[in-house]
Protein backbone atom coordinates (compact mmCIF):
# COMPACT_ATOMS: atom_id res chain seq x y z
CA UNK A 1 0.00 0.00 0.00
CA UNK A 2 1.40 3.19 -1.04
CA UNK A 3 1.55 5.83 1.57
CA UNK A 4 -1.01 8.12 0.38
CA UNK A 5 -3.40 5.21 0.16
CA UNK A 6 -2.12 4.09 3.88
CA UNK A 7 -3.76 7.77 4.58
CA UNK A 8 -7.03 7.30 2.51
CA UNK A 9 -7.30 3.95 4.83
CA UNK A 10 -6.78 6.05 8.05
CA UNK A 11 -9.06 8.61 8.11
CA UNK A 12 -12.06 6.46 6.45
CA UNK A 13 -10.85 4.30 9.66
CA UNK A 14 -10.80 7.27 12.17
CA UNK A 15 -7.66 5.90 13.41
CA UNK A 16 -6.51 9.93 14.59
CA UNK A 17 -3.69 8.60 16.52
CA UNK A 18 -1.58 7.24 13.53
CA UNK A 19 -2.54 9.99 11.00
CA UNK A 20 -0.25 12.73 11.52
CA UNK A 21 2.91 10.24 11.52
CA UNK A 22 1.17 8.51 8.14
CA UNK A 23 0.84 12.23 6.49
CA UNK A 24 4.62 13.22 7.28
CA UNK A 25 5.29 9.96 6.12
CA UNK A 26 3.81 10.13 2.99
CA UNK A 27 5.18 13.71 2.05
CA UNK A 28 8.56 12.90 3.17
CA UNK A 29 8.42 10.06 0.63
CA UNK A 30 7.70 12.35 -1.97
CA UNK A 31 3.97 12.83 -1.87
CA UNK A 32 2.50 16.29 -2.78
CA UNK A 33 0.56 17.66 -0.03
CA UNK A 34 -2.24 19.08 -3.00
CA UNK A 35 -2.18 14.81 -3.66
CA UNK A 36 -2.64 13.47 0.18
CA UNK A 37 -5.15 16.49 1.12
CA UNK A 38 -7.28 15.34 -1.86
CA UNK A 39 -7.06 11.97 -0.92
CA UNK A 40 -8.75 12.82 2.45
CA UNK A 41 -11.09 14.84 0.93
CA UNK A 42 -12.23 11.58 -1.24
CA UNK A 43 -11.84 9.11 2.32
CA UNK A 44 -14.50 11.79 3.88
CA UNK A 45 -16.65 11.57 0.76
CA UNK A 46 -16.70 7.88 0.93
CA UNK A 47 -17.45 8.24 4.67
CA UNK A 48 -20.39 10.81 4.06
CA UNK A 49 -22.13 8.40 1.77
CA UNK A 50 -21.40 5.12 3.81
CA UNK A 51 -23.30 7.55 6.59
CA UNK A 52 -26.02 8.48 4.28
CA UNK A 53 -26.80 4.97 3.06
CA UNK A 54 -26.97 3.61 7.04
CA UNK A 55 -23.82 1.58 6.98
CA UNK A 56 -21.96 3.77 9.25
CA UNK A 57 -23.17 5.88 12.21
CA UNK A 58 -22.26 8.91 14.11
CA UNK A 59 -18.89 7.73 16.03
CA UNK A 60 -17.50 6.62 12.85
CA UNK A 61 -18.03 9.89 11.26
CA UNK A 62 -16.71 11.90 14.07
CA UNK A 63 -13.60 9.69 14.37
CA UNK A 64 -13.17 9.98 10.58
CA UNK A 65 -13.70 13.85 10.66
CA UNK A 66 -11.19 14.24 13.41
CA UNK A 67 -8.32 12.02 11.36
CA UNK A 68 -8.41 14.45 8.78
CA UNK A 69 -8.55 17.03 10.83
CA UNK A 70 -5.45 16.00 12.45
CA UNK A 71 -4.03 15.06 9.14
CA UNK A 72 -4.44 18.41 7.65
CA UNK A 73 -3.00 20.17 10.70
CA UNK A 74 0.82 18.63 9.39
CA UNK A 75 -0.49 19.34 5.43
CA UNK A 76 -1.45 23.08 6.77
CA UNK A 77 2.59 24.59 7.24
CA UNK A 78 3.16 22.94 4.05
CA UNK A 79 0.52 24.20 2.28
CA UNK A 80 0.08 28.17 3.60
CA UNK A 81 -0.78 30.72 1.39
CA UNK A 82 -1.76 28.00 -1.01
CA UNK A 83 -5.97 29.08 -0.92
CA UNK A 84 -6.49 27.00 -4.24
CA UNK A 85 -7.92 24.18 -2.82
CA UNK A 86 -10.79 26.30 -0.84
CA UNK A 87 -14.29 26.04 -1.64
CA UNK A 88 -15.33 29.43 -0.40
CA UNK A 89 -16.61 30.36 2.86
CA UNK A 90 -19.76 28.75 4.57
CA UNK A 91 -21.55 30.05 7.52
CA UNK A 92 -23.42 28.10 9.46
CA UNK A 93 -25.40 27.84 12.40
CA UNK A 94 -28.70 26.73 14.35
CA UNK A 95 -31.34 28.94 14.07
CA UNK A 96 -32.89 31.47 16.75
CA UNK A 97 -34.59 29.69 19.90
CA UNK A 98 -32.82 25.95 18.98
CA UNK A 99 -29.85 24.93 21.22
CA UNK A 100 -29.34 21.93 19.50
CA UNK A 101 -25.67 21.53 17.55
CA UNK A 102 -24.91 17.80 17.14
CA UNK A 103 -25.94 17.82 13.92
CA UNK A 104 -24.88 20.96 13.03
CA UNK A 105 -21.73 20.13 14.34
CA UNK A 106 -21.25 17.14 12.35
CA UNK A 107 -22.34 18.90 9.19
CA UNK A 108 -19.33 21.73 9.89
CA UNK A 109 -16.93 18.29 10.00
CA UNK A 110 -18.25 17.56 6.83
CA UNK A 111 -18.17 20.76 5.28
CA UNK A 112 -14.90 21.88 6.83
CA UNK A 113 -13.54 17.97 4.90
CA UNK A 114 -15.33 18.55 1.39
CA UNK A 115 -13.01 22.02 1.31
CA UNK A 116 -15.32 25.13 2.56
CA UNK A 117 -13.79 27.16 4.86
CA UNK A 118 -16.20 27.14 7.82
CA UNK A 119 -17.71 29.68 10.46
CA UNK A 120 -19.46 28.43 12.86
CA UNK A 121 -21.63 31.09 14.92
CA UNK A 122 -23.13 28.01 17.01
CA UNK A 123 -26.72 27.81 18.28
CA UNK A 124 -29.34 30.03 18.74
CA UNK A 125 -28.46 32.35 16.16
CA UNK A 126 -30.54 35.45 15.34
CA UNK A 127 -31.34 35.58 11.45
CA UNK A 128 -29.39 39.08 11.64
CA UNK A 129 -26.24 36.77 12.69
CA UNK A 130 -26.21 34.95 10.06
CA UNK A 131 -26.29 38.71 7.61
CA UNK A 132 -23.64 39.76 9.85
CA UNK A 133 -21.38 37.38 9.51
CA UNK A 134 -21.18 36.94 5.79
CA UNK A 135 -20.88 40.41 5.90
CA UNK A 136 -17.72 40.03 8.30
CA UNK A 137 -16.00 37.33 6.82
CA UNK A 138 -14.12 36.57 3.25
CA UNK A 139 -15.50 35.33 0.22
CA UNK A 140 -18.82 33.69 1.87
CA UNK A 141 -20.70 31.35 -1.11
CA UNK A 142 -22.90 29.34 1.48
CA UNK A 143 -25.03 30.09 4.22
CA UNK A 144 -25.99 26.64 5.84
CA UNK A 145 -28.69 26.46 8.55
CA UNK A 146 -30.19 24.15 11.18
CA UNK A 147 -32.73 23.58 13.21
CA UNK A 148 -34.01 20.21 15.23
CA UNK A 149 -36.76 21.11 16.50
CA UNK A 150 -40.90 21.80 14.95
CA UNK A 151 -41.25 24.68 17.43
CA UNK A 152 -38.58 26.41 15.38
CA UNK A 153 -39.46 26.03 11.90
CA UNK A 154 -40.65 29.63 11.67
CA UNK A 155 -37.07 30.97 13.05
CA UNK A 156 -35.58 28.85 9.82
CA UNK A 157 -37.83 30.21 7.86
CA UNK A 158 -37.01 33.99 9.42
CA UNK A 159 -32.72 33.06 8.48
CA UNK A 160 -33.59 31.96 5.30
CA UNK A 161 -35.60 34.83 4.18
CA UNK A 162 -33.35 37.46 6.23
CA UNK A 163 -30.63 36.73 4.32
CA UNK A 164 -31.87 36.16 0.62
CA UNK A 165 -33.28 39.79 1.61
CA UNK A 166 -29.75 40.84 2.36
CA UNK A 167 -27.79 38.93 -0.09
CA UNK A 168 -30.49 37.60 -3.01
CA UNK A 169 -27.36 35.88 -5.10
CA UNK A 170 -26.29 33.75 -1.72
CA UNK A 171 -26.58 30.13 -1.64
CA UNK A 172 -28.52 28.88 1.02
CA UNK A 173 -28.58 25.22 2.42
CA UNK A 174 -31.01 24.01 5.40
CA UNK A 175 -31.45 20.81 6.93
CA UNK A 176 -32.72 18.93 10.43
CA UNK A 177 -34.60 16.45 11.47
CA UNK A 178 -38.42 18.28 10.64
CA UNK A 179 -37.18 19.40 7.25
CA UNK A 180 -38.33 18.47 4.35
CA UNK A 181 -37.60 19.01 0.96
CA UNK A 182 -40.89 20.54 0.17
CA UNK A 183 -40.58 23.16 3.57
CA UNK A 184 -37.24 24.08 2.50
CA UNK A 185 -37.81 25.02 -0.82
CA UNK A 186 -41.32 26.86 0.42
CA UNK A 187 -39.05 29.32 2.59
CA UNK A 188 -37.07 30.19 -0.68
CA UNK A 189 -33.82 27.74 1.02
CA UNK A 190 -31.83 26.64 -2.51
CA UNK A 191 -31.07 23.30 -1.11
CA UNK A 192 -31.72 20.47 1.49
CA UNK A 193 -29.67 17.67 3.23
CA UNK A 194 -31.85 15.17 5.18
CA UNK A 195 -27.82 14.27 7.14
CA UNK A 196 -24.28 15.05 7.19
CA UNK A 197 -22.84 12.56 4.57
CA UNK A 198 -25.41 14.74 1.84
CA UNK A 199 -25.07 18.17 3.01
CA UNK A 200 -21.23 17.94 2.15
CA UNK A 201 -22.60 16.78 -1.03
CA UNK A 202 -25.26 19.02 -1.49
CA UNK A 203 -23.27 22.20 -0.84
CA UNK A 204 -20.28 21.63 -2.96
CA UNK A 205 -23.27 21.09 -5.68
CA UNK A 206 -24.60 24.55 -5.26
CA UNK A 207 -21.23 26.41 -5.08
CA UNK A 208 -19.87 24.45 -8.28
CA UNK B 1 -64.86 -4.83 31.13
CA UNK B 2 -61.14 -5.27 32.16
CA UNK B 3 -59.04 -3.65 34.66
CA UNK B 4 -56.96 -1.32 33.60
CA UNK B 5 -53.83 -3.35 34.82
CA UNK B 6 -55.89 -6.90 32.81
CA UNK B 7 -56.39 -4.83 29.88
CA UNK B 8 -52.52 -3.74 29.62
CA UNK B 9 -51.31 -8.02 29.99
CA UNK B 10 -53.92 -8.68 27.48
CA UNK B 11 -52.10 -6.13 24.64
CA UNK B 12 -48.97 -6.98 25.08
CA UNK B 13 -49.39 -10.65 25.56
CA UNK B 14 -51.72 -10.96 22.24
CA UNK B 15 -54.82 -11.56 24.26
CA UNK B 16 -58.12 -9.98 24.07
CA UNK B 17 -57.92 -6.14 25.20
CA UNK B 18 -61.38 -4.13 25.36
CA UNK B 19 -59.51 -0.90 24.47
CA UNK B 20 -56.61 0.66 23.42
CA UNK B 21 -54.09 1.22 26.84
CA UNK B 22 -54.28 5.08 27.43
CA UNK B 23 -51.24 6.16 27.80
CA UNK B 24 -49.25 6.12 31.07
CA UNK B 25 -52.58 5.18 33.07
CA UNK B 26 -51.36 1.44 33.35
CA UNK B 27 -48.23 3.03 35.76
CA UNK B 28 -47.90 5.27 38.95
CA UNK B 29 -44.64 6.29 38.97
CA UNK B 30 -43.15 6.95 42.50
CA UNK B 31 -41.89 10.16 41.74
CA UNK B 32 -41.16 10.40 45.69
CA UNK B 33 -38.17 7.90 45.61
CA UNK B 34 -35.05 9.63 45.71
CA UNK B 35 -33.61 10.47 42.59
CA UNK B 36 -30.56 11.95 42.64
CA UNK B 37 -30.18 11.75 38.91
CA UNK B 38 -32.39 13.93 39.20
CA UNK B 39 -34.90 14.35 35.37
CA UNK B 40 -34.23 17.85 34.85
CA UNK B 41 -33.92 21.25 36.50
CA UNK B 42 -37.11 23.22 36.01
CA UNK B 43 -37.65 25.87 33.15
CA UNK B 44 -35.55 28.75 33.46
CA UNK B 45 -33.03 26.87 35.97
CA UNK B 46 -30.32 24.27 36.95
CA UNK B 47 -29.18 21.54 38.96
CA UNK B 48 -26.12 19.85 39.37
CA UNK B 49 -27.05 16.41 39.88
CA UNK B 50 -24.94 14.31 42.21
CA UNK B 51 -22.60 12.97 39.38
CA UNK B 52 -21.48 16.56 38.97
CA UNK B 53 -23.16 17.38 35.83
CA UNK B 54 -24.72 20.69 35.29
CA UNK B 55 -28.32 20.75 33.48
CA UNK B 56 -29.66 23.56 32.00
CA UNK B 57 -33.12 24.18 31.39
CA UNK B 58 -32.85 27.80 29.27
CA UNK B 59 -35.64 30.27 29.16
CA UNK B 60 -38.04 29.89 26.08
CA UNK B 61 -36.83 26.37 25.70
CA UNK B 62 -38.65 22.75 25.74
CA UNK B 63 -36.64 20.90 27.57
CA UNK B 64 -33.07 20.63 29.50
CA UNK B 65 -29.30 20.35 28.29
CA UNK B 66 -25.89 19.19 30.30
CA UNK B 67 -23.35 21.54 30.40
CA UNK B 68 -20.43 21.05 28.88
CA UNK B 69 -18.50 24.11 28.56
CA UNK B 70 -14.83 24.35 29.87
CA UNK B 71 -15.92 25.25 33.62
CA UNK B 72 -18.86 22.58 33.68
CA UNK B 73 -17.74 19.42 31.79
CA UNK B 74 -17.51 16.89 34.99
CA UNK B 75 -15.01 14.24 32.37
CA UNK B 76 -12.34 15.53 31.06
CA UNK B 77 -10.47 12.58 29.24
CA UNK B 78 -11.81 9.45 29.35
CA UNK B 79 -8.37 7.73 29.62
CA UNK B 80 -8.38 8.95 33.44
CA UNK B 81 -12.05 8.97 33.90
CA UNK B 82 -11.43 7.51 37.57
CA UNK B 83 -9.93 10.87 38.41
CA UNK B 84 -12.88 12.57 37.84
CA UNK B 85 -16.34 10.26 38.03
CA UNK B 86 -17.20 9.43 41.14
CA UNK B 87 -20.67 7.85 41.76
CA UNK B 88 -22.96 9.10 44.38
CA UNK B 89 -23.52 7.09 47.74
CA UNK B 90 -27.00 5.18 47.16
CA UNK B 91 -27.43 4.86 51.01
CA UNK B 92 -30.30 7.14 51.82
CA UNK B 93 -31.45 8.25 55.40
CA UNK B 94 -34.51 6.69 56.18
CA UNK B 95 -36.47 9.55 55.99
CA UNK B 96 -35.72 10.02 52.63
CA UNK B 97 -38.17 7.65 52.04
CA UNK B 98 -41.32 7.81 54.07
CA UNK B 99 -43.23 9.82 51.29
CA UNK B 100 -42.14 7.33 48.42
CA UNK B 101 -43.63 4.58 50.65
CA UNK B 102 -46.80 6.06 51.64
CA UNK B 103 -47.19 6.51 47.79
CA UNK B 104 -46.69 2.96 46.90
CA UNK B 105 -48.97 1.97 50.16
CA UNK B 106 -51.47 4.48 48.43
CA UNK B 107 -51.61 2.47 45.07
CA UNK B 108 -54.16 -0.10 44.11
CA UNK B 109 -51.97 -2.43 42.29
CA UNK B 110 -54.52 -4.81 41.49
CA UNK B 111 -55.39 -1.84 38.85
CA UNK B 112 -51.80 -0.09 38.27
CA UNK B 113 -48.16 -0.92 38.14
CA UNK B 114 -46.01 1.32 41.33
CA UNK B 115 -43.69 2.08 39.21
CA UNK B 116 -40.14 3.27 39.76
CA UNK B 117 -38.19 5.45 37.21
CA UNK B 118 -34.62 5.64 36.25
CA UNK B 119 -33.20 9.04 34.27
CA UNK B 120 -30.54 8.98 32.50
CA UNK B 121 -29.88 5.88 31.48
CA UNK B 122 -25.86 4.47 31.37
CA UNK B 123 -25.21 5.76 27.69
CA UNK B 124 -26.82 8.87 28.71
CA UNK B 125 -24.78 9.39 31.71
CA UNK B 126 -21.57 8.93 29.76
CA UNK B 127 -22.31 11.45 27.54
CA UNK B 128 -24.09 13.24 30.31
CA UNK B 129 -20.55 13.58 31.91
CA UNK B 130 -17.96 14.29 28.63
CA UNK B 131 -20.51 15.26 26.08
CA UNK B 132 -22.24 13.46 23.07
CA UNK B 133 -19.47 13.80 20.81
CA UNK B 134 -16.19 12.89 23.09
CA UNK B 135 -18.65 10.13 24.55
CA UNK B 136 -19.44 8.48 20.91
CA UNK B 137 -16.19 8.62 20.08
CA UNK B 138 -14.67 7.04 23.28
CA UNK B 139 -16.55 3.67 22.11
CA UNK B 140 -14.14 3.88 18.70
CA UNK B 141 -11.21 5.22 20.45
CA UNK B 142 -10.99 3.94 24.35
CA UNK B 143 -12.83 1.44 24.60
CA UNK B 144 -11.06 -0.38 27.24
CA UNK B 145 -11.63 3.21 29.05
CA UNK B 146 -15.39 2.73 28.18
CA UNK B 147 -16.07 -0.71 29.49
CA UNK B 148 -14.73 0.14 32.39
CA UNK B 149 -16.72 3.20 32.59
CA UNK B 150 -20.16 1.37 31.79
CA UNK B 151 -19.22 -0.69 34.23
CA UNK B 152 -18.75 1.35 36.93
CA UNK B 153 -22.18 2.77 35.92
CA UNK B 154 -23.55 -0.63 35.98
CA UNK B 155 -22.36 -1.53 39.31
CA UNK B 156 -24.01 1.84 40.63
CA UNK B 157 -27.31 1.36 39.06
CA UNK B 158 -27.59 -1.94 40.43
CA UNK B 159 -26.60 -0.89 44.18
CA UNK B 160 -29.64 1.78 43.61
CA UNK B 161 -31.98 -1.43 42.17
CA UNK B 162 -31.12 -2.97 45.28
CA UNK B 163 -32.03 0.05 47.39
CA UNK B 164 -35.76 0.99 45.66
CA UNK B 165 -36.25 -2.48 45.72
CA UNK B 166 -35.78 -2.84 49.38
CA UNK B 167 -37.73 0.13 50.47
CA UNK B 168 -40.87 -0.19 47.24
CA UNK B 169 -40.72 -3.64 45.78
CA UNK B 170 -42.30 -2.23 42.60
CA UNK B 171 -44.01 -3.63 40.03
CA UNK B 172 -42.36 -2.01 37.10
CA UNK B 173 -39.34 -0.08 36.20
CA UNK B 174 -39.51 3.18 33.54
CA UNK B 175 -35.77 3.13 32.29
CA UNK B 176 -34.86 6.23 30.08
CA UNK B 177 -32.01 5.87 28.14
CA UNK B 178 -32.38 7.25 24.59
CA UNK B 179 -30.43 5.07 21.96
CA UNK B 180 -30.84 7.57 18.67
CA UNK B 181 -31.67 10.49 16.80
CA UNK B 182 -34.56 10.54 14.77
CA UNK B 183 -33.46 8.64 11.96
CA UNK B 184 -30.69 6.47 12.51
CA UNK B 185 -29.19 4.77 16.36
CA UNK B 186 -26.02 6.68 17.73
CA UNK B 187 -24.22 3.67 17.91
CA UNK B 188 -23.94 0.79 15.33
CA UNK B 189 -25.70 -2.61 16.40
CA UNK B 190 -22.17 -4.11 16.83
CA UNK B 191 -20.87 -1.28 19.32
CA UNK B 192 -24.46 -1.39 21.10
CA UNK B 193 -24.01 -5.53 21.50
CA UNK B 194 -20.93 -4.83 22.76
CA UNK B 195 -20.64 -2.49 25.61
CA UNK B 196 -24.63 -1.79 26.41
CA UNK B 197 -26.21 -4.44 26.17
CA UNK B 198 -24.25 -6.79 28.70
CA UNK B 199 -24.83 -3.55 30.91
CA UNK B 200 -28.69 -3.62 30.59
CA UNK B 201 -28.67 -7.54 31.09
CA UNK B 202 -27.05 -6.69 34.24
CA UNK B 203 -29.74 -4.42 35.10
CA UNK B 204 -32.52 -5.50 33.98
CA UNK B 205 -32.02 -9.01 34.65
CA UNK B 206 -31.51 -7.97 38.67
CA UNK B 207 -34.83 -5.93 38.89
CA UNK B 208 -36.56 -8.96 37.21
CA UNK B 209 -35.04 -11.42 39.33
CA UNK B 210 -36.00 -9.15 42.02
CA UNK B 211 -39.69 -9.09 41.70
CA UNK B 212 -40.35 -6.50 38.82
CA UNK B 213 -42.61 -7.74 36.27
CA UNK B 214 -42.60 -5.17 33.71
CA UNK B 215 -39.59 -3.73 32.06
CA UNK B 216 -40.43 -0.14 30.41
CA UNK B 217 -37.81 1.20 28.24
CA UNK B 218 -37.87 5.23 27.12
CA UNK B 219 -36.18 5.81 23.93
CA UNK B 220 -37.73 8.15 21.85
CA UNK B 221 -36.02 7.78 18.84
CA UNK B 222 -35.22 5.93 16.13
CA UNK B 223 -33.34 2.09 17.56
CA UNK B 224 -35.27 -0.35 15.39
CA UNK B 225 -31.88 -2.00 14.47
CA UNK B 226 -32.17 -2.58 18.34
CA UNK B 227 -34.80 -4.50 18.95
CA UNK B 228 -33.42 -7.61 18.81
CA UNK B 229 -31.16 -6.29 21.98
CA UNK B 230 -34.07 -5.05 23.39
CA UNK B 231 -35.97 -8.20 23.93
CA UNK B 232 -32.53 -9.80 24.93
CA UNK B 233 -31.86 -7.53 28.18
CA UNK B 234 -35.75 -7.93 28.79
CA UNK B 235 -37.61 -4.85 27.91
CA UNK B 236 -41.29 -5.53 27.63
CA UNK B 237 -42.50 -2.57 26.04
CA UNK B 238 -40.16 0.57 24.31
CA UNK B 239 -41.48 3.05 24.83
CA UNK B 240 -41.27 6.45 22.82
CA UNK B 241 -40.91 4.50 19.66
CA UNK B 242 -41.34 6.96 16.84
CA UNK B 243 -43.02 6.79 13.43
CA UNK B 244 -39.23 7.08 11.65
CA UNK B 245 -38.91 3.00 13.01
CA UNK B 246 -41.93 1.80 10.99
CA UNK B 247 -43.94 0.61 13.65
CA UNK B 248 -45.83 -1.54 12.08
CA UNK B 249 -43.42 -3.54 10.54
CA UNK B 250 -42.15 -4.30 13.92
CA UNK B 251 -45.02 -5.12 15.46
CA UNK B 252 -45.33 -7.91 12.96
CA UNK B 253 -42.27 -9.17 13.73
CA UNK B 254 -41.69 -8.75 16.65
CA UNK B 255 -44.82 -8.21 18.73
CA UNK B 256 -45.15 -11.55 20.21
CA UNK B 257 -41.70 -10.66 22.14
CA UNK B 258 -42.35 -6.96 22.96
CA UNK B 259 -44.68 -4.31 22.95
CA UNK B 260 -44.35 -1.15 20.99
CA UNK B 261 -45.51 1.98 22.89
CA UNK B 262 -45.68 5.25 20.47
CA UNK B 263 -46.19 5.67 16.88
CA UNK B 264 -47.09 9.49 17.40
CA UNK B 265 -44.31 12.08 17.32
CA UNK B 266 -44.25 14.74 19.89
CA UNK B 267 -42.51 16.76 17.41
CA UNK B 268 -45.89 16.80 15.29
CA UNK B 269 -48.68 17.28 17.94
CA UNK B 270 -47.28 18.60 20.96
CA UNK B 271 -46.73 22.37 19.39
CA UNK B 272 -47.68 25.90 20.79
CA UNK B 273 -50.37 26.14 18.19
CA UNK B 274 -51.66 22.28 18.62
CA UNK B 275 -54.76 21.47 17.40
CA UNK B 276 -57.38 18.43 18.17
CA UNK B 277 -57.66 17.85 14.88
CA UNK B 278 -54.21 17.22 13.84
CA UNK B 279 -53.85 14.90 17.31
CA UNK B 280 -56.79 13.25 15.99
CA UNK B 281 -55.58 12.62 12.81
CA UNK B 282 -51.92 11.32 13.79
CA UNK B 283 -53.73 8.84 17.00
CA UNK B 284 -56.03 7.84 14.35
CA UNK B 285 -53.20 7.21 11.43
CA UNK B 286 -51.15 5.11 14.76
CA UNK B 287 -54.26 3.05 15.95
CA UNK B 288 -55.33 1.91 12.41
CA UNK B 289 -51.50 1.15 11.22
CA UNK B 290 -50.22 -0.69 14.31
CA UNK B 291 -53.48 -2.57 15.55
CA UNK B 292 -55.18 -3.73 18.41
CA UNK B 293 -52.16 -5.95 20.23
CA UNK B 294 -48.81 -5.41 20.94
CA UNK B 295 -49.44 -1.38 20.74
CA UNK B 296 -49.93 1.31 23.25
CA UNK B 297 -50.68 4.54 21.38
CA UNK B 298 -49.03 7.48 22.58
CA UNK B 299 -47.08 10.54 21.86
CA UNK B 300 -42.87 9.31 22.14
CA UNK B 301 -42.74 12.13 24.86
CA UNK B 302 -40.76 10.25 28.33
CA UNK B 303 -43.36 10.69 30.83
CA UNK B 304 -46.92 11.12 31.29
CA UNK B 305 -46.84 15.00 30.45
CA UNK B 306 -46.96 17.43 27.09
CA UNK B 307 -44.29 20.37 27.27
CA UNK B 308 -47.80 22.60 25.87
CA UNK B 309 -50.40 22.63 28.01
CA UNK B 310 -53.83 20.51 27.30
CA UNK B 311 -51.88 18.24 24.26
CA UNK B 312 -51.66 14.75 26.80
CA UNK B 313 -55.29 15.06 27.51
CA UNK B 314 -55.73 15.81 24.23
CA UNK B 315 -54.22 12.33 23.51
CA UNK B 316 -56.41 10.66 25.25
CA UNK B 317 -59.43 11.82 24.23
CA UNK B 318 -58.49 10.90 20.86
CA UNK B 319 -58.03 7.47 21.77
CA UNK B 320 -60.57 6.63 23.36
CA UNK B 321 -62.27 7.90 20.06
CA UNK B 322 -60.28 5.41 18.22
CA UNK B 323 -61.43 2.56 21.08
CA UNK B 324 -64.98 3.33 20.29
CA UNK B 325 -64.01 3.10 16.23
CA UNK B 326 -62.27 0.06 16.74
CA UNK B 327 -63.02 -2.48 19.58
Amino acid sequence: MSKIEEVKALVEAGKSKKIAAAVQEALDAGDKAQDILDAMVASMSVVGDKFSAGEIFVPEMLIAAKSMSKGVEVLKPVMAGDTSNSLGTCIMGTVAGDLHDIGKNLVVMMLESAGFDMVDLGVDVAAEKFVQAVKDNDNVVLVACSGLLTTTMPALKEAVQTVKAAFPDMKVIVGGAPVTPEYAAEIGADGYAPDAGSAAVKAKELVA
Amino acid sequence: MLSIKQNLLETIQGGNPDRFVKQYEFLDIIMETPMELALCPGPGTEIVNSWGVTVRWPKGQIGSFPVHDAEHIVLKDITEWRKYVKAPSVDYPEERWTAAIEHVNSVDRNEKYVTTLVAPGVFELTHYLMSMEEGLMAFYEEPEAMHELIDYITDWEIRYAKQVIDHLHPDALFHHDDWGSQISSFISPATFEEFLLPAYKKIYGFYKANGVELIIHHSDSYAANLVPFMIEMGIDIWQGVMSTNNVPELIKKYGKQITFWGDIDSGKIDTPDWSQEVIAQNVEHACRECGKLYFIPGASQGLNISSFPGVYEAIDVEIDNMTKKMF
